[in-house]
Parts: structure tokens; sequence; C-alpha cells
């Protein structure tokens, strides 16, 4: 019976500098067995905890889509003792995974609907990773119209810049990013992300909104999304809580009867307004 | 015991209708027999809820930290010297809290009334003069009130409220001094017994953290054991992890300890602190003519520098 | 098979005998204190306590567990798990509240979708014999959470305490074993009447209850209700409740280093401290000691309920007798129970 607390390794491929103040940084990771590779199947939304043997271990929200094999990505915003070891790793360094762990986004839900996509910071990870995932070839015609908020607090802390221009290409999706505070190079919206979704206003019809991001951006994103028409069962969130096992045993990450790790991080709204309003 | 219980009511109530507090914290008493627990009482018609015994031996004045309400603090004699310290160590300013001292003529270590029932449980407790008076299922016993005072109590200068508001009692008479003679005594063992002590102690350890927590003057907002960047101790149970907590502990009360013995009262598994503290409070005592919460006026030695501090450590280790 | 007789004077042999096949546990005196430990002689075993101070919890999840060790942090197929146990093992002498803790850890590390190896390499082969309560205490609620002081729930073996003797009950087929070809006598007639009237009184005499039924759904009512403020402001947010409960599973996952190599463990956390979900941002959902003390109410009386369909507690009265503020449980359900919704 595979004992579920040992970490696989993985090697450090590619690690990027995501945001000018250089405090996220995306992992490209690889496996070192095939098995495991092959074991490791997983969709956007759900995490793994990522080990520094001697530091700690902690958990990250998938990046990639399982669309784009050979690699795992993680973004990983330095915060604490295992992201800031983590920030200080180089390709070619070995660090273990546990998982994948969650629940994941229901993608079969969303077959045939248009999804809205609201996320802000560093929130945006397993969004770009479920973005990533419907955009492929393969699956772009299961889903309807896709459209995506997306803002950080100055361009210089946006996420992906790469592939934000080239979704900003595409045709088959609406892209609507902003920033709090604009700079000299700027030339886009500037305001914060519930504020751009108010005034665009998608459509809610047959449609789901996925929120991502600071407390204080979903605050005032859930207004935004009742007013324009969705219903709690159609807004899902990306909660995180501190976390520890990833099993639903050490028994940190709870919100009421629902543990983030096992039950989550994905909840529709109807599910989290059934729970005590602990945040 | 005299009943102070009423007298600190009649304080309690008046000091609430005039609204010159809006909190009172005293004592209640407690769901099992031995026990009171502290009460926080906010509205007059409640105060008949305060009672006051010789089972009253939480330090509430651990509650006056992080407040913004004016108090007034039921407080015996150990709790007020912590009062002081707390008012020294800019905790609480001497304006938001009302001292109603309470003389204390000790207080009851019922873990010693119960270790020796062994499998005889106590149904109930009352106090009869000095005495106490046990029933269990079918048995009673009356016990000397004197000969079950906790160690800290029998070792207690400072009866008397230090400082105080409002006196619900006469004084008490005070001992004449701690002679620290248990000590003085411990410090003639040699450094292995010694230590074989203090291990075989802090081996009982489950870090539960209570005699921190009862502890007034362990207000700080992260604890150094709490602390990950850098990590100063492991976690665990292992006696490496244990034995620093316990000394850091200590070491961090020096000059600031009274002894009123919160932390063993609290700990579940019997641990013998005071040894650690009181030789630290002896020291401060020998080092630098210092005894801590009797006064608001004279700086703990740990907090400033004296020109003539002994300095023999720096330069004979 | 029949119940036997194990006669008192004949238990410190009796465990003499087990401890060629097992390494045994069983309440132990440590000064003042009651705790089980690991005997090597029956005469080492006390068995005339009340309960002991901490549970034996450890047996199935122990305080500091290694769940790895690694020799180069560049390596991470040089893990290495700890070995399995020696002789298998036996609890002996623990109260049926106790056991039953272990029908609650299933739930948690042996569930459907993960399994806790660790937990379940120490519970698979555990033997446990219990001593069933004649007298319990007034702190002891066990009654009220679907225990009782005879309860055979977790027990291979039931011993009945009659004066002299024990009556060994047997609960499993591991008991059935254990018990075989001891050449311990089968209880007559007049013992097993005994066993019955002892079992009748030790039940008429638990005195403290606390009203379980539709405890859940009122919990779930009054989550905001400012009572939650005025119950918890004495505590002191300590682990003692929890970790002297035999039932709390909380832990906390930490790494621990030297030179290039090191080990990964898991020790015991409780949700009474502030760092337990401090995030590392500085945010923290329970900033306070209201709204931790007031999870380990909700854990214990309605999410574990929602998620395993069991109470979350034993009665065991621990917790009770220990806080060192005297926040009792019996009191804050009762005082919950009879909340009348505040008005909004």
């Amino acid at each position: 019976m595979r004992n579920p607390y040992l970490p696989l390794p993985m090697r450090i491929e590619r690690v990027v500098v995501e945001t000018d103040d250089r405090n996220i940084k995306t992992f490209s990771l690889s496996f070192f067995h095939e098995e495991d590779e092959a074991n490791f199947t997983y969709i956007p939304g759900q995490f793994a905890e990522l080990s520094v043997l001697g530091e700690g271990e902690a958990p990250f929200g998938m990046a990639s889509s399982p669309t784009q094999p050979g690699r795992l990505e993680f973004t990983v915003s330095k915060a604490g003792v295992v992201t800031t070891a983590l920030h200080n790793m180089e390709p070619g360094e070995i660090i273990g995974i546990r998982g994948p762990l969650g629940n994941g986004y229901p993608i079969e839900t969303f077959k045939g609907k248009n999804i809205v996509i609201i996320g802000g910071g560093f929130g945006f990870s397993t969004l770009r990773a479920l973005t990533n995932y419907m955009l492929d070839s393969h699956h772009r015609n299961s889903f309807g119209d896709i459209s995506i908020f997306y803002g950080a607090r100055s361009p210089g802390l946006l996420l992906y810049k790469d592939e934000l221009q080239e979704w900003g290409r595409r045709k088959d999706l609406g892209l609507y990013l902003t920033v709090d505070r604009g700079d000299n190079g700027w030339k886009g919206r500037v305001g914060v992300v519930p504020a751009i979704a108010k005034e665009v206003a998608p459509s809610a019809e047959n449609a789901y909104a996925l929120v991502c991001g600071p407390p204080i951006m979903i605050k005032f994103t859930l207004p935004v999304v009742h007013e324009l028409g969705f219903p709690p069962e159609r807004v899902l969130l990306s909660m995180e809580m501190k976390m520890k096992c990833g099993l639903g045993m050490c028994g940190r990450c709870n919100i009421g009867h629902k543990y983030v790790c096992r039950d989550g991080p994905v909840f529709t709204l109807a599910q989290l307004n059934q729970l005590p309003q602990e945040y | 015991m005299p009943d102070r219980s009423e007298r600190i009511r009649e304080a309690a109530r008046t000091l609430l209708r005039k609204n010159e507090v809006e909190l009172v914290i005293g004592f209640e008493g407690g769901t099992l027999p031995l026990h009171s627990t502290p009460c926080f009482i906010r509205k007059e018609g409640e105060v008949d809820r305060l009672v006051w015994n010789s089972f009253c031996d939480n330090n509430v004045s651990k509650y006056l930290v992080k407040r913004q309400e004016r108090i007034a603090l039921v407080t015996k004699g150990c709790d007020s010297r912590t009062v002081v310290e707390l008012i020294k160590e800019k905790q609480l300013s001497r304006e938001q809290v009302i001292i109603i001292g309470v003389p204390c003529q000790g207080l009851i270590d019922r873990r010693r009334i119960e270790g020796k029932r062994e499998a005889r449980e106590i149904l109930g407790a009352e106090e009869k003069d000095n005495q106490v008076v046990l029933k269990g299922a079918g048995w009673t016993d009356v016990l000397d009130r004197d000969k079950y005072l906790h160690s800290s109590c029998q070792a207690c200068t400072h009866r008397n409220p230090v400082i105080y508001d409002i006196l619900v009692g006469e004084g008490v008479e005070e001992d004449t001094g701690d002679s620290f003679s248990d000590i003085a005594e411990f410090g003639t063992k040699s450094p292995q017994e010694r230590w074989n002590y203090f291990s075989h102690e802090v081996d009982k350890c489950i870090r539960c953290y209570a005699c921190r927590n009862a502890c007034p003057l362990c207000y700080c907002g992260e604890c150094f054991v709490d602390r990950t960047r850098p990590q100063w101790i492991g976690k665990t149970t292992e006696i490496s992890d244990t034995m620093i907590f316990h000394l850091m502990r200590a070491f961090h009360m020096a000059g600031r300890c009274v002894d009123c013995g919160a932390c063993e009262r609290a700990c579940p598994m019997g641990i013998d602190f005071r040894k650690l503290t009181r030789k630290l409070v002896h020291d401060v005592k020998e080092l630098y003519g210092y005894e801590s919460g009797t006064s608001l006026d004279e700086v703990a030695p740990l907090a400033t520098f004296q020109p003539d501090d002994p300095e023999e450590f720096i330069l004979s280790p | 098979m029949k119940p036997k007789i194990l006669k008192k004077r004949d238990s410190a042999r009796f465990l003499d005998k087990l401890l060629r096949e097992y390494e045994v546990f069983a309440p132990v005196k440590r000064e003042d204190l009651v705790v089980f430990g690991r005997i090597h002689s029956g005469k080492e075993a006390f068995l005339d306590y009340m309960n002991s101070k901490m549970p034996p919890k450890e047996m199935l999840f122990p305080q500091l567990e290694i769940l790895f060790t690694y020799t180069s942090i560049d390596d991470p197929s040089k893990i290495e798990t700890p070995p399995s146990a020696g002789k298998p093992r036996l609890l002996f002498g623990t109260r049926p509240c106790d056991a039953r803790n272990s029908l609650l850890l299933d739930k948690v590390f042996d569930g459907e979708q993960y399994k806790d190896t660790y937990y379940r390499d120490r519970r698979a082969p555990l033997v446990v014999v219990g001593i069933g309560c004649i007298q319990p205490c007034p702190t002891c609620f066990c009654t009220s959470v679907g225990g009782g002081p005879f309860s055979r729930e977790g027990l291979d073996i039931l011993l009945i305490d009659i004066g002299d003797d024990y009556v060994a009950q047997v609960v499993s087929d591991r008991g059935k074993k254990l018990l075989e070809r001891r050449g311990l006598e089968d209880a007559g007639a007049d013992k097993l009447s005994l066993v019955k009237k002892v079992i009748r009184d030790a039940e008429a005499s638990m005195t403290s209850e606390v009203k379980i039924d539709g405890l859940a759904e009122k919990l779930a009512e009054i989550y905001d209700d400012p009572i939650w403020g005025l119950l918890t402001e004495k505590c002191l947010n300590c682990g003692v409740c929890t970790y002297l409960c035999p039932t709390c599973h909380c832990f906390d996952i930490v790494d621990e280093a030297r030179d290039s190599g090191g080990k990964r463990i898991r020790i015991w956390d409780t949700c009474q401290f502030p760092l337990f979900t401090l995030q590392a941002s500085g945010a923290n959902p329970r900033p306070t000691n209201k709204e931790r003390l007031r999870q380990r109410f909700m854990h214990k009386f309605k999410y574990f309920l929602d998620n395993y369909g069991q109470i979350g507690c034993v009665g065991c009265g621990r917790c009770v007798r220990e806080c060192p503020v005297n926040v009792d449980i019996r009191q804050v359900l009762t005082v919950l129970s009879n909340r009348l919704e505040v008005a909004p």
C-alpha cells in the first residue's frame, strides 16, 4: 500500500521570474522516473505538496495543464520557509512532490458552457492551467465563450506575461487585463479587476464564473457576479488555507466540516454559503 | 479564611454602577470540587457570581493585556506584583486598572489532595474555618488547610497586595522572608545530579504550553518557540527540545517572575518549574538587589544597565 | 468462548506470560501520576486506578512519529521509512472510553481515499484488553456520547472487576486466541450474575449527562452568537485539552535537518494554538481564542459527525479535570444547547 507521505523526486528544469519584484517565480519540473510521470494524472485546479528536504513541504496549485505533458509547473510566491528555500534553488536541483491532491475544477460540467474567469494577482496560477486546458486544440470546441478578467497591482506584477500576449492575439477568447496602477509603458486598462468585470458585464446565461485571488478581490468580486446574475451554484472559488498533510488528516485546513485539501480547493459559492463564515 | 466574597461583590457592584469600570475580572465557583475559575463580569446584576476562597489559584492578571476597557481586577498578593511588572513593561497603564486587593492566606493545592485520594473520587469540598471538608461516596475527610497549600504559597512573602485601590479585608501577617533554603540545598548537589533532576522533570513535558499561557508575563505576540525564521528550537517532546524550552522560558522570566506559581498549577504533568525560576529569582536578588513586582519605580535589572553591575562572568567565566 | 476468570492476585503472573509474546503496555505509576508505559514485568502494572493522566492514544498515534529519514537532499530516492515494530504489541488495562478512540481515529487515518500507513501498521496487530469502570468518575460522560463504562468497542477482551477477580469477556477472535490455553477457569453462574450487578450499578451511578440530541444542528444555528465570546473568554489557548484527549488527531509535519541528512517528522498539534491556521501572509482565519475554542467544540460535536457519522468525543472527562481555568465541556455544551437563537 502506497505511503501517502513519501515524496517522489523531481528535477527543476527551468525557473522563470514572473514579477519585477522577483517575489514570484514559476518552476518547471520533470519526474525522475517515467512511471511516476505516467501515474501523475491531474486536472486543473488540483494542487501538489512540494518538498524541499530539510526545510519542509508546502502546497502549490498546478500552474500547468495536463495537455502540456512532460512538464509540471508551479508558480511560487516567496512568503515563508519553504517558498524562500525554493526561490533559492536553481535548475538541476532536486525537490520532492506529493500529489495530485484536491478535487480540481469540475471540467465535465463546464462542457458546452461559457466560462468567465476572474483572477487577481497570485491566485491566477490554477486559472491559467484551466485556460490552457480549455484552449488546447482537442478541447476548445467543448467549451463555449471564454472570457478572462485578470489583473495585478501593477504591470510588473502580472504573471505569465508572454502567454498573456499570445492569448490577447487569439480570436476564440476575450481577454481583459487590468492593473490597479499603471506605469509609463502600460497602455491597457487601469482599474481593479471587479470594476472591470462589472464594466464589461459578461453574460451569466449558460455560464460559470470562476473566481480566484486575494481575499479583498474576492470580497468585491462576489457582489459583481451576483449582480450579473450568476447563481451561487455556478460561481466557483478556489480556496486557500494553511495546509500540511494534504490528505484530510492533520485537521488544519478545514472550513466547517470540509477540508480544503480533500473536499476542495475548488468549491461552489453555494457550498461555501453552507459552511460557517469563518473567513 | 475570612469571607471576603461579599466585600469583593460590593466593590464590584459600586464600580460598575458608577461606571468607573466596564469589566470586573475575578473568580467564581468552578464546576468541580476544589476548583474556582476566572470570571468576567460586565453587569451589576452578575456580581453575585464573584467568590473568594482557597481555590482561587489562577493568576487573573493574565487577562489584562491587550484590553481597551477599564478593568477592576480581583487581585491577590502575587497577582498584584505581576500587575506592577505589566505596568512597568507598558502592557497596560496604571489608570486602566482598578485593583481590588485581597490579602491572601494561601491557596490550596488540589493536586496534592487529589493525589492522596488515589482511587477515591472527591465529590464535594467545602471550606470551614481553617479546614477543608472533603466528601466522597460514603466517606468524609477533614483536612488542615495549612498542610495543603501550594508550595509557592508556603514560600510567599507578599500575601498582601503591593498596590491596590480598594482593599477587601485586613492585611494578613507576612512571612519574614524567603530564605531560598531549598535552592541552596539543591545547589549542593553535583552538576550531574542536578542535570539528572531537570532531565527527569522536563521528560514529562508534553509541549502543551499551559505553563507559558498561564503566565501573565508571557504575553509576546510571537513566542520564541513559534518562530520559524530562524527556528530557535524544535517542536518535539524530545528532551533536547523540551529542555531548551524550559530553560529559555525561565531565563526570559529572569528579573520578572514573581513566583506566583501559575505555571506549576497549570501543568498537567506536575513538572517542577519553580526550582529553575526560583533560582533565577534568588540570583537576581543577590546580584542586583532587586525583587520584581514590588515597586512601580524600580526598573527591572535586565531592562537597564548600571555602571556598577557585577561583571565577573565577563572577565572570568 | 465462555467468559473466563482472571484472579486479581494472578494478574501480574498472567502479564509475565504475555510478556514472552508481546510488548506489553499498561498503566504504571510515575510519581503521583498514572500513565501508560511499557512494562517489563507484570508487577509494574498499576490496575487499581481511575483513569490515566494521558490516554494511551500514542499506541496508535504517537506524539512524535518519524515519517522518513533522508541522507542526501539531492537524492530523494534515498528516503527511508522507519523499520516496522518487532514483537506484536498489547495494550492492557485501558478504559472503555479510551479504547473507543480507535473507532474515531480509524475514520480519519484509514479513510476511503487516503490511508495512513503508519497508523494502520500500529492498529492492525494491536491487541487491546480493557478494564470496565465499576466506579465511573463524576466527570465521565461516556454514556452521553455513545459509549459506556463497559463498552466493548475497540477492545479484544473486556475485564470486569467483581471484587477479587476479573471476569474476562471475549470480544474478538484475537481476544479469544489470547485467552485460549492460558489455563483460566470458566466463570461460573454466580460470578456472571455479579457481573450483571456491577454493570447495572456502574451505569446507574453516572451523574454527568450532556444532551447530544439536536446539538449539532443547534451549534450550526448559533455559530455567530456572541455567547461564544463569553464562554471562551477565560480560555488560555494552551494544548492541555487537545493533548490529553483520546480522540484529538491534529498534527504538524516538520523537517529536521542535520548537515546533509535529516528527517521529516509528524508531531501533535492543536487548533488551540494561534499558529495552527496562521498563514505566511500573516492572515489568520482564527485570530482570537474565541474562534479557536469554538472550532474545538464545532469539530467534535458537529464537523466530525458530519464527516464520519460519529461524535468526535468519548466522554473521558480529562479536559474537564485538567483545564487550568476550568473550561468545562459539559457546561459549555449545556449552555449552547439551551441557547435560544439571538435575533439578528
